[in-house]
């Protein structure tokens, strides 16, 4: 290369700064039709029946449609179905999709692509799962109109149908519903307010959504995954970011728009930018948990369980995860979420008021403890458990417990909490989490609170009193039945100890000024949404 | 000398081979299991073992490493358990990012390495050489990801001169392409402009007490003729095996980086896929950091030849 090739290049490349320059003056409709933001995890796949991620439903939310949708009083509402009709007794569902529903790749929505949707999330939900085990026969009537029969009534069909955990009743084409339920889907096209645009995927970096302008929205107002879902961007960018000082800066500096959670440690200062507004970003929060493992000693007996039940301080566990900010957490004396309809504190005395060490540690002797270490798994990566960890490690020893304190990553824990086997074997005592506050609003997504032992979920809890609460509650008719059945359900799991409680917490969401419409629920909702220059 | 070359790459394969064995080894007995992350928090164990079985995670370790070679030896790095892309697509996707911030930071620490050792030679025992050796140790001691966030409160939040994260194509023009590496060149390149620095320093001192050196001087040649035509020449050597060794260290030094500044590139890559025990991709970047870490080694020996005629092979 000679002295001339060089000044032109670096002529060139002074021309091309110069354009970038004058770019944001000719691009700046776009840019405010285009949003960046960061969500709490990174989109590493995007099937949302064969991976139940939170963030993995967040996306599908944009590019998939639901029959029906959760609005934010928790109540299922049409959403591509334009009606239903079910029989007398309860067993004859029949439902019509609303007229003009398109796939993203111009097909049009028929009942032969919902039957088969719906056969697939059976296959992998729960409530999928026990309608799969009820039905006669599921079938598409015409293009429009499809038919579950069941044999016997499930008063939960339009909540199931419209639920927001994970994995949600997405519709998909058939072609792409036809993939076996443990297998990924490579095809991403929906019938939602957005198209995937999967050539611009970076797994890990960025996922880009694009305004599907064929999409039909309802004309009600939108409410969480219910109503008119009116798209007032053309372009939603995800912008995965590892490091919360970068997105924290990233926010500050206007390269993103939105962060779906930033930290607690960080939050003052982005509190402090004019620029930028903090609330809470779900209501529905979160319950922190740490669950016990009921096949080996000490935790097979009911009253070493109940003893750290009775010793341990909710506060501690909140202080540790979000310092001294009240209003990011409550105390939570049962298991369901705060401030929705099935909240009950009933039986949740053990968790209120003053500790009491000196009769934990009688009760634990009484269980038949005598010092084996205890298998404490902390994934570490994770700042909610490693809090939760290091409090309960602390429980444990003045409790006079030996801890075998495993402090690992997430992928390790996922791991051995599977087995089975005695903790000196590769099995474990005990291990943190904490379930999504909109899983915990009633007893049917909410897996952590089954205890039908060998069939529940890690820890295997085994408490026949809570699963007859569990079916009372499926089989109640009415609201009033419902709170009933949950209310019984809250003081026999506590009783039981079917996982220890440690506290009701919330974050917070952050976005620019120039960004409107950010409305509050557990997950994000881009319709609605807008952006000034 | 092209034999050599033809040799040498012919020598990596077996290398890359027994890497390969390892790392799958390593990864085979690692606690982890990648179908409990797919799967979710709440999903049930019979679930976990459903996508086990799925994904062929159940099957013998040498069924499965067969495969694996198998499909190696056809070209194929396999498919990523959770992406469900190609692991050369992916790897694809993240080559030039990280490309181009090796790129940047290796020609800024040349650019400045080089010279600041030869004028602290040069001016040995001033302040000059006191003031670089102090930057040297300051900046050798300093982790990359302070000097990340100080450089990004500085220059991106407080001047607003340049962005916090982000990568941008070089096919999108020189300047934005160059404005999100500058940042994360710095930081990295911290660390390397003082380790070469002082190599620099130390053998230019070396070979400026040559005889060759009073000869040149004797001879009335200038200061700057002295320094870069003979001496630098002859401190070559161990300058570049520093740099080579500097590029191997780069691929560890962009981990950390592109974190920092949200950098889609190789390092990122890798722990995420370390994270979800991500198999095919784990081994899919090793193989390529193997190959070059080998051709790394190569072409210092080849550059060898070039600054010191001596070296043959």
């Amino acid at each position: 290369m000679d002295r001339r090739t060089v000044l032109k290049g670096l002529a060139g490349a002074g021309g091309l700064a110069l354009s970038g320059l004058s770019a944001p003056a000719i691009a700046q409709g776009a840019s405010a039709r285009t949003l960046r933001f960061v969500p709490q995890a990174n989109l590493a796949n995007f099937d949302p029946i064969w991976g139940t991620q939170y963030v993995v439903r967040n996306a599908a939310a944009l590019v998939w449609d639901t029959l029906y949708g959760v609005d934010s009083s928790l109540q299922p509402q049409r959403q591509m179905v334009e009606s239903e009709e079910v029989t007398d007794d309860g067993t004859t569902w029949t439902f019509k999709l609303r007229s003009g529903l398109k796939f993203h790749d111009g097909e049009p929505v028929l009942s032969k692509d919902v039957v088969a949707s719906l056969t697939r999330w059976a296959a992998r939900d729960p409530m999928g799962l026990m309608l799969k085990a009820l039905q006669q026969e599921l079938t598409a009537v015409d293009d429009r109109t499809f038919k579950w029969v069941l044999k016997q009534p499930f008063p939960k069909m339009l909540y199931a149908l419209g639920k927001n955990n994970s994995p949600c009743a997405f519709i998909m084409p058939e072609r792409i519903a036809q993939t076996d339920p443990f297998k990924q889907i490579g095809d991403y096209v929906g019938s939602g307010p957005m198209k995937f645009a999967k050539g611009e995927w970076v797994p890990g970096a960025k996922a880009v959504f694009e305004k599907f302008a064929d999409y039909v929205p309802r004309q009600e107002k939108a409410s969480w995954l219910a109503g008119g879902k009116q798209m007032l961007l053309d372009r939603v960018e995800w912008i995965v970011m590892p490091d919360p000082a970068t997105a924290a800066a990233a926010l500050q500096n206007g390269e993103i728009d939105w962060w779906e959670n930033p930290i607690a440690d960080l939050v003052p200062v982005l509190k402090k930018n004019k620029n930028i507004s903090v609330d809470i970003g779900d209501p529905l929060g979160n319950v922190g948990s740490f669950r016990m493992n009921f096949l080996y000693p000490p935790f097979n007996d009911v009253r070493a369980r109940r003893a750290v039940l009775m010793a341990m301080s909710q506060e501690d566990y909140m202080r540790a995860l979000v310092g001294d900010d009240n209003s990011l957490w409550k105390s939570l004396p049962g298991f369901f979420t705060p401030d929705t309809p099935l909240y009950t504190e009933a039986g949740g005395e053990v968790l209120k008021g003053k500790r009491d060490l000196d009769a934990a540690k009688k009760l634990l002797a009484e269980s038949g403890y005598s010092g084996q270490p205890v298998t404490c798994l902390v994934a570490q990566d994770q700042p909610i458990t490693k809090a939760f960890g290091d409090v309960t490690a602390d429980l444990l020893k003045k409790l006079g417990m030996n801890v075998d304190f495993v402090a690992t990553d997430w992928g390790t824990v996922g791991s051995r909490r599977a087995q089975k086997t005695p903790p000196g074997q590769g099995g474990w005592n005990m291990f943190h989490t904490w379930h999504a506050g909109s899983d915990c609003i009633n007893p049917a997504p909410y897996t952590a609170i089954r205890a039908n032992g060998d069939k529940a979920w890690f820890g295997w809890p085994n408490s026949p009193g809570t699963e007859k609460e569990v079916t009372s509650w499926f089989e109640a008719k009415n609201l009033d039945e419902e709170k009933a059945a949950v209310a019984r359900l809250n003081k026999v799991a506590l009783e039981d100890v079917v996982y220890a409680p440690t506290g009701f917490f919330l974050s917070y969401t952050a976005w620019r000024k120039n960004v409107s419409g950010i409305t509050k629920g557990p997950l994000p909702f881009f319709w609605g949404v807008s952006k000034s220059a | 000398m092209l034999s050599y070359i033809l040799r040498r790459i012919a020598s990596t394969l077996p290398v890359m081979a027994i890497v390969a064995l390892f790392v799958f080894s390593l990864l085979y007995i690692a606690p982890g299991d990648p179908a409990v992350v797919i799967a979710g928090d709440q999903a049930s164990p019979d679930d976990v073992e459903r996508i086990r079985q799925s994904l062929g995670l159940d099957r013998p370790f040498l069924i499965q490493f067969g495969s694996w070679v198998w499909r190696i030896l056809h070209g194929d790095l396999g498919t990523s358990i959770f992406t469900n892309l190609p692991v050369s697509t992916m790897i694809g996707q993240r080559l030039g990012p990280t490309l181009s911030l090796m790129m940047v930071t290796l020609l800024l620490t040349i650019v400045v390495a080089v010279p600041l050792g030869v004028l602290a030679a040069w001016k040995a025992g001033s302040l000059i050489d006191r003031a670089i050796m102090a930057f040297a140790v300051f900046g050798f001691s300093l982790p990359v990801f302070v000097v990340g966030y100080v450089l990004a409160y500085v220059f991106a939040l407080e001047l607003e001169w340049l962005p916090v994260q982000g990568y941008t194509p070089l096919a999108q023009g020189v300047w934005p392409w160059l404005q999100n590496l500058i940042l994360p060149a710095i930081a990295l390149g911290c660390v390397y402009i003082a380790l070469i620095a002082r190599i620099t320093r130390a053998t230019m001192l070396e070979v400026l007490q040559q005889d060759y050196i009073r000869t040149a001087r004797a001879k009335g040649l200038g200061q700057g003729g002295i320094l870069f035509v003979h001496a630098l020449k002859n401190a070559a050597v161990p300058i570049v095996t520093v740099i080579g060794i500097g590029i191997a260290l780069l691929i560890g030094g962009a981990v950390v980086t592109e974190s920092v500044f949200a950098i889609p590139g190789l390092g990122r890559l890798t722990i995420d896929a370390i994270l979800r025990r991500d198999y095919p991709v784990i081994q899919g970047i090793v193989l390529l950091f193997s190959f070059v870490y080998v051709l790394v080694n190569l072409m210092i020996d080849v550059i060898y030849t070039l600054v010191d005629p001596r070296i043959r092979y």
